[in-house]
């Protein structure tokens, strides 16, 4: 029976492209010493993986919750991982910080079967380990394996670069695209530009002041788009901080590109933008985003609602936040509800399960308890009468809001700008009158100053005033005028609940007085209303006025500055760069820009969408260069991230991906030939997440400070090369290091971070953020040096490490020797964790926002939409699912079903299909869920192969390219946990790469694994907006790309 | 990309067959009465009246919060109490396990964190959580029984056991002397909790282009290496040890320390004031399939 292995089957398997990495390269004594135990069978052995020698700590990346993890390492192997328990994100309250490394190595804190299954993700045997250049049209999936060197000189210089395959182009390489590199003429250009944009110059006159540089620029009568540096543009899919910003010091301001992005509008942005502009700061006349993403106090709360989210799924994250909400609900009696149309295993853990329906039923059910909560006066009115900082301090408030601040009406009545005391003849002593707000006081108008911590100002909720020929209203006001646009049964109906369940939940989520908080994250925001969706459920929360209070809503525990800043912290990383470059112009996604403001403006409509509140517009990225608007492109980089699949209606992005003349070179870095990066004309190997660096806080779930680590912990399975003589993996910082090196961009190379400073190396970069973390906010704050026990330990557990990732002296000198035993302190613990204690002070979290929460959000509402030409409105209100153009989404009989998407927790979208333990072995296929009840009417059984169709996807397939195509199908499963009259597919299977499929190699088949490709992915058929046709329905705000809007058929195949 | 094949975890999203298994774990009855809806207070909102705790207080006032949760880190204190009970030289009883079920939030991370600590190949779970689906929308209930191996006091598997490979040590563990197993597979008919597994010598990467060193590093059950690179456990009966090779250095077991929700608890039940203790004598505990007499160590809050 058994299938026995010997030394030659292992040395046989054809490694994939061309190196048995992992025996021959790595771990040189891996093999003889497995077999070495191997011939003492079952003899005793110790439990060497409890030994601190064999531990580096680092950062999970299989979600974006970034647990901090714990590797084990036996015989050069990464063999097991587990939490980190000096981190409070892996287990609450975590060992002490100062606990030693040894007793700390025999704890292992909690992590999710996505984390427990880290060591398929490095020891995947689809990785990539050389550089692959395409050997046959894009997508094709033949390549050929080119030395580095060759590459990186190929897309450098560009050139005839795919003429042996019978292309007849120029290829443009990054020496075409690096117009200049003068920070200087980058500098005068901006400003000018800017200035024409305003109208302060005319194009005449900047062409002028500029003749000599006109060339530069992508189109000199319109020089807001910046210089031609900008048609290189780089798309992270997951791209984390820390390496976010090692990546933005190369992209803007070394290569001088502004079309940085990464995926965060494919994920829950609208959800953040909502938060940032509800917590944004006024200051010297301008708004300033804040923070984007708060979080209930689960440990003390005593009513918690999940909005389109839960506990133990997605959302950011289980494992922080799984063990709270349990102990809180068995051991405290805290309550839960929630809202979501699948009964998930949060709802399996509730007292209230809302089944809303998909699509605008999420704000519907917002408005609606908007709306009775008002009417009902269950609101926290002697909280949100405070006007500024002294009123709330007299209140025992952390948090003031602009409720009752009243805002300008025009002539129609409809609410614009907020009411500045200048307006109407008031002022306050030393302050600029422009600047200060006012509110009614029992019909007398008073100045407010937000930030004023002497002079308490309070107003009334409820007011309308004129003043001379002002009118103007409340915020509340306004709010309450916007609930009421619909009765709570029109708003039942649009959720496709009673309205009694709205009562009945908003009456329980006023019941607790501040301790209740709603979190949410993708679910309810994932739709063109979504920044509207956010924007109510933040009112909803703003209402009990729990921002803040132990029981409340968080902000979570900060982190400290990993960039530096900080008078006695020694590396300024932003600052330490000769000759940055200052990027500007406005990016291929139209973002944080306005239309109306950019010399592209021709009246509305735009010929795409502008979206001046978001970022990352991630599904807009490629269709944007599709329609080489505002420009086109040059160079694509897509780093760890695979929009065909991941963003909705993938055909679309494939389609123009393919198109040489729209994408002229395209270059890609990931671990495994992925869905996306198969089209890609060279593809780089990249280090996983347990073989690189970042620097990170924590989710708003952990309430104490914290910086996560990431550092080397497993041997590289990419190559190692050399780069300006430095020994290294390939990898997304190897090509960057070598094509600053072919280019000699500012800030890399000798003297890279100024005089003495070298740029050579990756850790060059990383460790001085360590270095920073270690040295903390003040001199009283720095973490003690690591002592010789210590060192020793941390050289032990480094010993399987080639030379090319860790050398102590290379490391050393990245930090200097006088922050080099600090540094070993921190990276022993894979980060700094603040004492738990610090968590809470009396009735408040221990690390309080404090600051103007905005009900009211001036600058969208004074903001029209790119294309309709009318202006957003400044509180949340019910709007339908629209099209870009305002058009509502037709529903119409043909397609009978909502579908809606969720994630296993074994899960996470594109990344874990190659998880044997986990995804493969838990779940070997998804299935389309659905309620009997529909199955019967449409005759399907549970089991059966269906296929799901939609408007703009009638046949149900995505379109690969060269004659291939892969059909949205998969196998139905029966439930009742499932709302009748929507369908649901968990997200994370349906690959048609990523090791699933054939490839080819120097001419040889290298076999894909079926079992990689099971099940589907119901991203292709989501709606295409019906105005630009190429991109996904959209949140003109938020940005969110609409994954819950879309009706579709379902039918049985064969 | 059609071929269809069983999940390892088997039961779970299966739904026939994960019915068979609750059902023959004999929690099914309990579930599908009235009690389980009620027990966890599920009520459901698509309209009918959420019996919505009458709390008078709108968010003006300040209501009190619950009381303090006596907030302790649980894996800590287990740890303490697991090397406490270590050095006792004498009156240790056996080791238990505690599974709190509402606690367990169904997230599978015992059933990876134990693949990968015993490096278990394709096939060979030690402890899969089952999840049954009951009641009908919207009044539905999801339940997760995490299922270990009992380590019964009176073991099925080991009277069937020919050659003696399995039998029951004095700390409670059931163990299997993989020198000794001959593969027989008679321990996978009798056990009725189903927690055994057979090792038929798989590999998960077996077939791609390269199998994977995660594979062939030498476990480290019952405190030896076990490589399956060469002989034993392939061709074995396998099953949960209790995680014994890290309780002996004073670790608790994979599942105990990766459980996200928090519902597994692990020690030695006789130690006084101990977490374990306190919990088998609150009342609230059963045993599975407790009628068989096979007197399981594995016990079940609610």
């Amino acid at each position: 029976m058994s299938q026995k292995i010997s030394r030659r089957d292992l040395l046989k398997s054809t490694a994939f492209l061309g190196t048995t990495a992992f025996l021959a390269s790595q771990a040189p004594s891996a093999l003889g010493h497995l077999q070495a135990l191997a011939a003492g069978q079952g003899q005793g052995g110790e439990y060497e993986l409890a030994k601190a020698e064999n531990v580096i700590y680092g950062v999970c990346l299989q979600c974006n919750t970034q647990c901090t993890l714990k590797g084990k390492i036996l015989d050069g192997v990464l063999v097991k991982v587990d939490g980190n328990a000096y981190s409070p994100q892996s287990l609450l309250p975590p060992m002490a910080y100062n606990t030693d490394p040894q007793v700390a190595a025999r704890v292992d804190g909690k992590l999710c079967p996505k984390g427990q299954s880290t060591i398929q993700t490095q020891y995947d045997p689809y990785r990539i380990r050389k550089v692959l250049k395409r050997a046959g049209p894009r997508g094709s999936n033949k390549w050929e394996v080119i030395a580095f060197d060759q590459a990186i000189k190929e897309i450098v210089n560009g050139g005839k670069l795919f003429g042996h395959l019978g292309e007849d182009r120029q290829v443009p390489g990054f020496k075409e695209v690096l117009v200049t590199k003068d920070a200087g003429v980058f500098k005068s250009l901006a400003g000018d530009a800017a200035k024409v944009a305003k109208k302060e110059m005319t194009p005449e006159q900047f062409k002028e002041a500029h003749k000599d540089h006109l060339n530069l620029l992508i189109d000199p009568d319109h020089p807001d788009l910046g210089v031609k540096n900008n048609q290189f543009v780089f798309q992270a899919g997951r791209i984390e901080p820390g390496r976010a910003d090692f990546s933005k010091r190369f992209v803007i301001n070394s290569l001088g590109s502004n079309n940085w992005y990464e995926h965060t509008t494919i994920c829950e942005q609208s959800h953040h933008v909502a938060f940032k502009w509800f917590t944004a700061d006024y200051s010297g006349g301008s708004w300033n985003p804040g923070p984007n993403h708060l979080k209930p106090d689960y440990l003390n709360a005593r009513f918690i609602i999940f909005w389109g989210t839960g506990a133990f799924e997605a959302n950011f994250g289980p494992t922080p936040m799984a063990e709270q909400v349990t102990r809180s609900a068995q051991e405290r009696g805290m309550k839960i509800a929630v809202v979501d149309p699948r009964f998930s295993k949060t709802a399996a853990k509730a007292q209230i399960w809302v089944p809303v329906k998909p699509g605008d039923g999420d704000l519907a059910l917002a408005m609606g308890m908007i709306r009775w909560i008002i009417e009902s006066n269950r609101y926290d009115a002697r909280f949100l009468e405070n006007a500024n900082k002294a009123a709330a301090s007299a209140d025992g408030e952390k948090n003031w809001s602009n409720a009752a601040w009243l805002v300008k009406l025009d002539q129609d009545g409809k609410p614009g700008a907020l009411l500045r005391a200048s307006e109407v003849g008031l002022s306050l002593p030393d302050r600029d009158p422009k600047h200060l707000f006012v509110v009614s006081q029992n019909g007398k108008l008073l100045a407010v100053d937000p930030k004023d911590d002497k002079n308490a100002v309070e107003g009334d909720l409820l007011a309308e005033v004129t003043v001379k020929d002002v009118r103007a209203k409340t915020a509340f006001q306004i709010l309450k005028e916007a609930a009421g646009e619909k009765s709570l049964e029109q708003y039942a109906d649009l959720a496709g609940i009673k309205a009694q369940a709205i009562i009945d939940l908003a009456r329980e989520f006023t019941s607790y007085g501040k301790l209740a908080a709603i979190d949410f994250y993708r679910g309810g925001v994932q739709h063109t209303n979504g920044y509207y969706t956010g924007q109510a459920i933040i009112a909803l929360n703003l209402l009990i006025g729990n921002f803040d209070w132990r029981g409340g809503l968080s902000g979570g525990g900060g982190s400290w500055a990993a960039l530096g800043g900080k008078a006695h912290q020694p590396f300024d990383l932003g600052k330490m760069h000769p000759g940055k470059i200052p990027a500007f112009g406005v990016k291929m996604t139209r973002e944080a820009a306005y239309y109306d403001k950019s010399t592209l403006f021709s009246g509305f409509p735009a010929k795409r969408p502008w979206y001046p509140f978001t970022t990352d517009v991630y599904q807009e990225i490629i269709p944007a260069i599709g329609a080489e608007y505002p420009y086109p492109a040059k160079i694509l980089w897509l780093h760890k991230g695979t929009p065909a699949l991941a963003t909705p209606a993938g055909s679309a992005q494939i389609k123009i991906l393919m198109d040489t003349k729209k994408v002229p070179l395209f270059i890609a870095t990931d671990i495994v030939i992925g869905e996306t990066s198969m089209y890609a004309d060279y593809l780089f190997p990249d280090i996983s997440y347990v073989e690189r660096w970042a620097f990170l806080g924590s989710p708003p779930s952990t309430t104490v400070k914290t910086v996560k680590i990431r550092q080397p912990i497993a041997s590289p399975v990419p190559e190692m090369v050399k780069v300006g003589g430095e020994e290294m993996p390939i990898s997304m910082e190897a090509v960057f290091l070598a094509i600053s090196e072919r280019l000699s961009l500012p800030g890399y190379g000798a003297g890279g971070f100024g005089p003495g400073w070298d740029f050579k190396r990756p850790e060059d970069y990383y460790l001085k953020a360590v270095a920073n973390i270690a040295a903390g906010d003040s001199p009283s704050d720095t973490v003690p040096a690591a002592d010789s026990k210590e060192m020793g330990i941390f050289l032990a557990a480094r010993k399987h490490l080639p030379k090319g990732v860790f050398s102590e002296a290379a490391w050393k000198a990245a930090v200097g020797s006088e922050n080099w035993a600090r540094a070993i302190y921190v990276l022993n613990r894979g980060g700094r964790f603040e004492d738990f204690s610090k968590a809470y002070s009396g009735d408040y979290l221990g690390h309080p926002i404090s600051r103007l929460l905005n009900l009211y959000v001036e600058p969208v509402a004074v903001t029209k939409d790119s294309i309709t030409g009318i202006n957003y409105s400044g509180v949340a209100r019910h709007v339908p699912i629209q099209h870009s153009d305002g058009k509502p989404v037709a529903y119409g009989q043909d397609y009978p079903l909502r579908l809606i998407t969720f994630k296993e927790i074994f899960g996470g979208q594109s990344r874990t299909a190659g998880n044997y333990w986990a995804q493969n072995a838990l779940l070997p296929e998804n299935f389309l869920l659905m309620h009997p009840s529909d199955a019967t009417r449409l005759g399907i059984r549970d089991g059966d192969l269906v296929r799901v169709k939609s408007p703009t996807n009638p046949e149900g397939a995505i379109d690969l390219g060269n004659g291939h195509k892969d059909y949205v199908q998969g196998r139905a499963r029966l439930t009742e946990t499932m709302r009748p009259g929507v369908v649901a597919a968990s997200w994370h299977y349906g690959h048609w790469a990523y090791g699933a499929r054939d490839v080819v190699v120097n001419g040889k088949v290298v076999k894909g694994d079926h079992r990689r490709g099971t099940g589907l992915c119901t991203n292709p058929v989501l709606l295409l907006d019906g105005y630009t046709k190429t991109t996904s329905l959209t949140d003109p705000i938020g940005g969110s790309a609409s994954f819950y809007d879309t009706a579709v058929k379902v039918e049985r195949v064969g | 990309m059609e071929e269809k094949h069983q999940p390892e975890q088997a039961p779970e999203l299966v739904k026939e067959s994960r019915r068979q298994v609750i059902k023959n774990l004999g929690i099914g009855a309990a579930l599908l009465g009235a009690g389980a809806l009620l027990h966890s207070g599920q009520v459901r909102a698509e309209g009918s009246s959420p019996a919505a705790t009458a709390q008078p207080a709108g968010p003006k006032a300040r209501v009190p919060a619950l009381p303090d949760s006596n907030w302790q880190n649980n894996v800590l204190r287990m740890q303490r109490e697991l090397q406490q009970a270590l050095k006792k030289k004498t009156g240790r009883a056996p080791w238990v396990m505690v599974i709190d079920r509402q606690k367990c939030v169904g997230c599978l991370s015992c059933t990876v964190a134990c693949k990968a600590e015993n490096a278990l190949p394709p096939g060979v779970v030690y402890r899969p959580v089952l999840e049954e689906e009951v009641g009908q929308y919207p009044n539905v209930a999801r339940v997760f029984t995490p299922r270990p191996c009992m380590h019964c006091d009176n073991p099925p598997c080991v009277q069937v056991c020919p050659v003696g490979a399995t039998y029951k040590r004095p700390d409670g563990i059931v163990a299997i002397d993989y020198d000794q197993c001959i593969g027989c597979r008679y321990c996978l008919a009798a056990c009725p909790y189903d927690a055994r597994s057979f090792d038929f010598g798989d590999y998960y990467t077996k077939g791609t282009p390269e199998l994977q060193p995660y594979e062939l590093v030498p476990n480290h059950e019952y405190g030896k290496h076990w490589s399956r690179s060469d002989g034993s456990p392939v061709g074995n009966a396998r099953k949960c040890t209790f995680c014994i090779h890290r309780v002996e250095e004073g670790i608790l077991p994979a599942c105990v320390t990766t459980c996200i929700g928090g519902a597994t608890y692990f020690g030695d039940a006789s130690l006084e004031g101990g977490l374990v203790r306190e919990l088998i004598s609150s009342g609230k505990t059963f045993r599975l399939k407790e009628e068989l007499g096979a007197a399981p160590r594995v016990y079940y809050l609610s």
